[in-house]
Formats: structure tokens, sequence, C-alpha cells
């Protein structure tokens, strides 16, 4: 098995290097070229507005969601606003003193007081 | 990467023509997104951007029940039926199915209404309950909606209306309570900003998103008792169907606090149907709006204002001979034959007018009503009392009377003979009970109110009001208990039996003349009866103050035959409603 070196070396002599710089660069074998990089960028803002869209569409699906949501407490509100008012309608005096109940006492014959 | 493209080909006429392409299409762009790009922002925000008012509730309105607060106003929604003619394909079962759900409140000629097919908009029926509204959205019929509103609802029905008042069809409270608070019962409406969609959805996305929450009324609790006022309401529509009298009110005071417990009127009105009401009158809450002379009742405030000076005392005497002279004025008892040496006592028994005009002479020189007696019934009667002014009482309306000071040319000693007797001046029953409170509680004047407090929101939670103010002292405490006893004695000497036995009673009749364009008429009275209970203990002092007037149009009422049975109705009840222990 063999392997091929992927790094090459640019050897100090052959450039006009000072004594303490690094002469040893890194040269990628593949070479992109301009349609390449269009290509990539043009992706890349593919999957970004992609993303974006995914979350505002998410966040639009919460909207409807909360929208339910919030009809069903106005809805439960208005059921407990008609509840206090039949509550109330059926609590009121007149009510009260025509009821079986009421039609059926009687006044006390003798009020005992309990002494102070 | 270069392109070498060779001059006059194809290829680089293609290129160029791009080029002007895409250069047009900037320029485009940048005329659109650049300059133009307000028009447009706001192009979008107009069909975007919805504005939501959300209502705030009005505040709901609680009486007490033996200290708990009760809603006496309450708000509920109730719906608007309505139909877009255009578009409804099925009319007969429209009709059909609004009468049958809706009944009564269904518009009458709802055939020729959907027939008029230019109209994109009719009312069919309203106050559409919400069950209602439900059932009839179930049937799914084509141009039929819904709008809701909110309205009063009152599950008491006509109790305490003169002192509630209602709310009109623009939203505003009108007479009593809902007028004279409707700022902090109607509240801050909020508003929601947002971008919506087609169903006007509001959505998250954008950045003008606004939420504002409303802020609802407060839910004021009065300082009305329930019981007390629909008691109250009974005595005085039972007691003016004997005495055949037309009007009449009652007021129930808690002397020791200022607050009222009661204010009755008749005639009175449902607030649910106010838009029925054929004569306005009906909407005034007399007890704080009708100004009157209130005759002898005010002789209670004059003898206050002899005995705290120490002119008078209940057992000093006058000669009484049923008439006086005051200047070229002469002064005659209506009761007569009480004549000779009698005592302050006797004459505020018979109610004789000849010993209260002795007593503001005695505040003077003795012989004659000067201006230094003057300006001491002054003091006492607007000043130390606050007859005359406005109470402050959180109810509209409210009326100040008049009381013409000795300064004013017409504040003369014939003026201020008549004022003895209650005679001259103009208050109102508020201003008479909350001063009559001060001359038997000791004599501490207390700001009348009928604010107890407010609820939460949720109507569970009560917070108290802060006190509105008393003036101590405002009489002698001495004076006080020598007056309670004086009324006291009054009442039994005419009306002993017709009190529950064991209590502490008192009170003093009230028959006054009325004037008719400007002068006193013979054929027309109002009769009132002002009186106190409670136990016998002079500690625990007077637990209530009624004050009861009647009249009608010319018609001789009195104070003894006609208000003071629907006093005693009220205070025989009270005794029993409030647990006061018999003595004795």
């Amino acid at each position: 098995m063999s392997y091929a070196r992927s790094t090459q070396f640019n050897r100090r002599s052959s450039g006009s290097w000072g004594r303490n710089q690094n002469t040893t660069r890194f040269a990628s074998p593949v070479k992109l070229g301009p349609v390449t990089h269009t290509v990539l960028v043009a992706l890349m803002i593919t999957v970004l507005g992609l993303i974006y869209l995914t979350q505002a569409t998410r966040a639009t699906s919460y909207d409807y969601e909360a929208q339910k949501i919030d009809s069903k407490i106005a809805d439960l509100n208005n059921q407990k606003t008609d509840l206090q008012v039949e509550n109330a309608r059926l609590t009121a005096l007149e009510n009260v003193q025509n009821s079986s109940v009421a039609r059926n006492m009687t006044q006390p014959s003798q009020t005992d007081y309990v002494g102070e | 990467m270069q392109l070498d493209l060779k001059k006059g080909s194809r290829a680089r006429t293609l290129a160029i023509l791009t080029l002007v392409i895409m250069a047009i299409f900037i320029v485009r762009l940048f005329y659109l997104q650049i300059i133009r790009h307000d028009y447009y922002v706001a192009q979008a925000n107009n069909e975007q951007l919805k504005q939501l008012i959300i209502p705030a509730k009005r505040g709901e309105i609680y009486a007490m029940d033996d200290g708990t607060p009760v809603p006496l106003v309450l708000n509920q929604a109730v719906y608007t039926a309505f139909a877009d003619p255009k578009i409804v394909d099925e009319p007969q079962k429209m009709i059909d199915l609004i009468h049958r759900v809706a009944g009564g409140n269904a518009r009458p000629n709802l055939d020729r209404l959907l027939g008029l097919k230019d109209s994109r908009y009719q009312i069919l029926a309203t106050k559409v309950t919400r069950q209602q509204a439900e059932m009839m959205k179930k049937e799914n019929l084509r141009g039929l909606g819904f709008q809701e509103e909110s309205q009063r609802v009152y599950p008491e029905g006509k109790l305490a209306a003169q002192i509630l008042g209602f709310v009109n069809n623009e939203g505003k409270g009108q007479y009593g309570l809902e007028d004279a608070m409707n700022a902090r019962l109607t509240g801050k409406d909020g508003l929601l900003q947002s971008v919506t969609d087609i169903s006007n959805v509001p959505l998250t996305i954008g950045n003008k998103n606004i939420n504002i929450p409303p802020q609802n009324g407060e839910n004021v609790v009065m300082t009305l008792d329930r019981n007390v006022q629909a008691y109250t309401e009974k005595a005085l529509a039972d007691g003016l169907k004997k005495s055949g009298a037309t009007n009449g009110s009652v007021l129930v005071m808690d002397p020791q606090t200022g607050r009222v417990l009661s204010m009755a009127n008749f005639p009175t009105y449902n607030p649910s149907e106010y838009n029925k009401v054929q004569n306005a009158d009906a909407f005034n809450n007399a007890t704080i709006s009708a100004p009157y002379e209130p005759g002898s009742d005010i002789k209670t405030i004059t003898m206050t204002t002899g005995v705290d000076k120490g002119a008078v005392g209940p057992e000093s005497t006058y000669n009484n001979t049923d008439y006086i002279t005051v200047d070229d004025a002469t002064i005659t008892n209506a009761t007569k034959g009480q004549t000779g040496n009698i005592t302050f006592q006797h004459a505020l028994n018979y109610s004789l007018n000849t010993g209260f005009v002795t007593v503001a002479e005695r505040l003077g020189d003795g012989k004659s009503i000067t201006l230094a007696a003057r300006n001491t019934m002054y003091d006492y009667f607007y000043n130390k009392l606050h007859l005359g002014q406005l109470t402050g009482i959180e109810l509209a309306n409210e009326q100040a009377g008049t009381i013409i000071p000795p300064s004013d040319p017409q504040g003369n000693a014939v003026r201020y003979s008549n004022m003895a007797f209650g005679q001259g001046l103009d208050v109102t029953m508020l201003q008479v009970g909350a001063a009559f409170s001060a001359v038997i509680n000791g004599g501490t004047y207390h700001t009348p109110s009928i604010i107890a407090g407010t609820m939460n929101d949720d109507g569970d939670a009560f917070t108290p009001a802060a006190s509105k103010g008393s003036v101590a002292n405002a009489i002698k405490a001495t004076t006080s208990d020598t007056m309670r006893k004086m009324i006291h004695d009054a009442r039994s000497a005419f009306y002993a039996g017709k009190d529950k036995p064991g209590y502490y009673i008192g009170g003093k009749t009230g028959t006054s003349q009325t004037i008719e364009n400007g002068h006193y008429v013979d054929n027309q009275t109002v009769g009132t009866y002002l009186g106190f209970g409670g136990e016998s203990s002079a500690a625990s002092g007077p637990k209530y103050v009624i004050m009861v007037q009647v009249s009608g149009k010319n018609m001789n009422l009195q104070g003894g035959r006609d208000a003071m049975p629907i006093f005693t109705d009220i205070s025989n009840w009270l005794l029993s409603y409030m647990k006061l222990q018999p003595k004795g």
C-alpha cells in the first residue's frame, strides 16, 4: 500500500524568504473555479432562506394555535359571565322571596335573646 | 476566468443585451425599493397590518348584603343577528329560524328586510343571547352573521334604579353612580396591532406589532345594603299607597359613619328598559337632587344650636301665645292651644314655631334675631352641619340647595326666624340626614358616602375604600346627648306605642308648605319624618337614621300622618335585621 503525498513543500531556496519566515504553505490540490463558487454561494443562500422560511412558517403555525386558544379562552370567559349572571339572577331577592322555601317560612311566635 | 468575446459576435451582443436588461432591472428595483420605499411600505401595511381595539370591560356595581358584596349590575355578551340580503339564498328558512330562536327580540317584517337585495346589512334580531346565537350558527345559513356587544344586566331588576343610573347607547353612564363614576367604571380600551392573514388572524411576523392590553373599569362596591334597600322600597311603596301620595323618598344612613344604607325613590323605573320611561323625573334621585324646604325637621337643628351655645335647654321655658312677631312678620303655630309658660321640650313635642323663633332670639339679645344670632345660626347650619352645600356623595346630579348668609340683604331677621322652623332655606334630604346624624351620634359630622370599596377583576376580593373624613366635635357631645333625649321624648310623646319595646327610638315630624310661582300655596304640603333608632344603651349609640318624605301634586300631606308610618315600618324591621337586642 502506498501513500501519495498530499502536501507540497516549497523549499526556502526557491523563494526570496527571510531567515525566520515560515516557508511552508498549504496548497489544496482541488481547484474551485468562479462558477463553482457562485453555485456554492447560491446554494448557501438557498439553504439559509429555507431555514428562515421553515422557522417563519413554524412561528406562524404557533400563531394559529394561539388564536385558537385565545378564542377558546374568550368563549369560556363568556360562559363564565353567563353563569355569573344566571347565579346572580337565581339569588336575587325577588327570586329568593318567591321560592317555595321562603313561602313556607313562618313568623317566630317568640324571640329569645342570648345575654351579652 | 476571462471571457474573450469577439467584437460583433452574437455572444458579445447577447452579453451586452443581458447587461442592459440587468441594468434596467437594477434601476427599476432601485426606484421601487429605494425611492418609492415609503409608499410601498405604507401600502403593504394598509393591507397586512390591522389595528384591533380590545374593548375594556365596564366595571360592575355591587351592594352589600349583611357585609358581603353582591352584584347589582353585571355585563353580559349579547349579539345582534344581521343578514346580507344580497347573498341570502334561503330567506324563509332564515325568517323561521330567527322567529323560533330569538322570539321577541326579532325585528318585525323580516321578509321585507330580507327582500332589500340592494342592501348588504339588515339587522334581524337584537340582544340575542350567546346560546341563541350558537343555535342559529349551527344552521349554517348563508348570509347570516352575528355582532357581539356587551350590555348591562340588572339581576335585582328595579332595585336602587336611581342610585345606579344606566348606560346609554353610546356606552356612557347616565344618572346615578354610572354617571358620577363613569371614568372609573369605563376603563381604557386596549390595542392590538399586528400583521394578519386573510382571516384576520394576527401573526407574529413583522416588527410593528403592538399589544396593549385593556384596563378594565373598576368594580365598585356601594355601602348600600341590598336587603335594607329592598325593604325600604317596599315600605315606601306601601306607605304611599296608604296615604295616596304620588311621590316619595326614603334615606337610611349609618349615623356612626355617614354611610348610606338605602336611598329609595318613587316613582321608579327599570334600568334595563330606561328607554321606555316617559317622564325623566323617574331617573332623579330626589334624596340628593331635589332641594326643598325641610319644615319642622329643622327644629332639631335650631334646638341643637341653642343648646350648644348654652342659650336654651330642654327645660328652659318661654311664654307661648301661639304667635310671635319678627319685624313686620307675624309667625303663628300650626298647632294651637299649648299657650302659657312652656318648656322647649314641650315646644318640640308639639312642633311649635314660636318656640324655635324664640331660640333664635335667645342666640342674640333675647328680644330679636340680631346679626350675632343670625351669624351663629349660619355657622351651625352651614359651616358645622353643612346644610345648603354639596356633600360630595358619589352620585350624579347632586344639588347644593341654598342657605342665605346674614351678609346677604335677604339674610335678615325675618328670613332667619323662618329658617328656625324650616322655611326660607333649601336643602336636600341627604344634607338633613347627615346633619341629623351629627346631632345624635355624639357630635361628629361624617361626610356622607356611598362607596364602600372595590372588587378585583374576578369579583372575589374586596378592598375597602378610605374614609371620606369627618369632623369631630362639630357640636359638643353633651349637646348631642341632650338632643338625642329630646328627640326620643318628642317621639315618645305621641308615637311610643308604635315602636318595638326595649329600644331607643327618636324622631321628629315635618310638614312643609310648598312654593308655586314664588308663593306659598295652601293646598300642597310635603310630609316628612326624621328619626333614629338603636339599642337603649347610651354607649352603643344610634344605629340608623331614617328620613322619609312624601308629596303629591295638590295634596296636603302631613309628617305625622303620612310619613311617620313609613319610618316606623322601616325602623321596626331594621331592629330585627340589625340583630339589635332589646333592653328591659
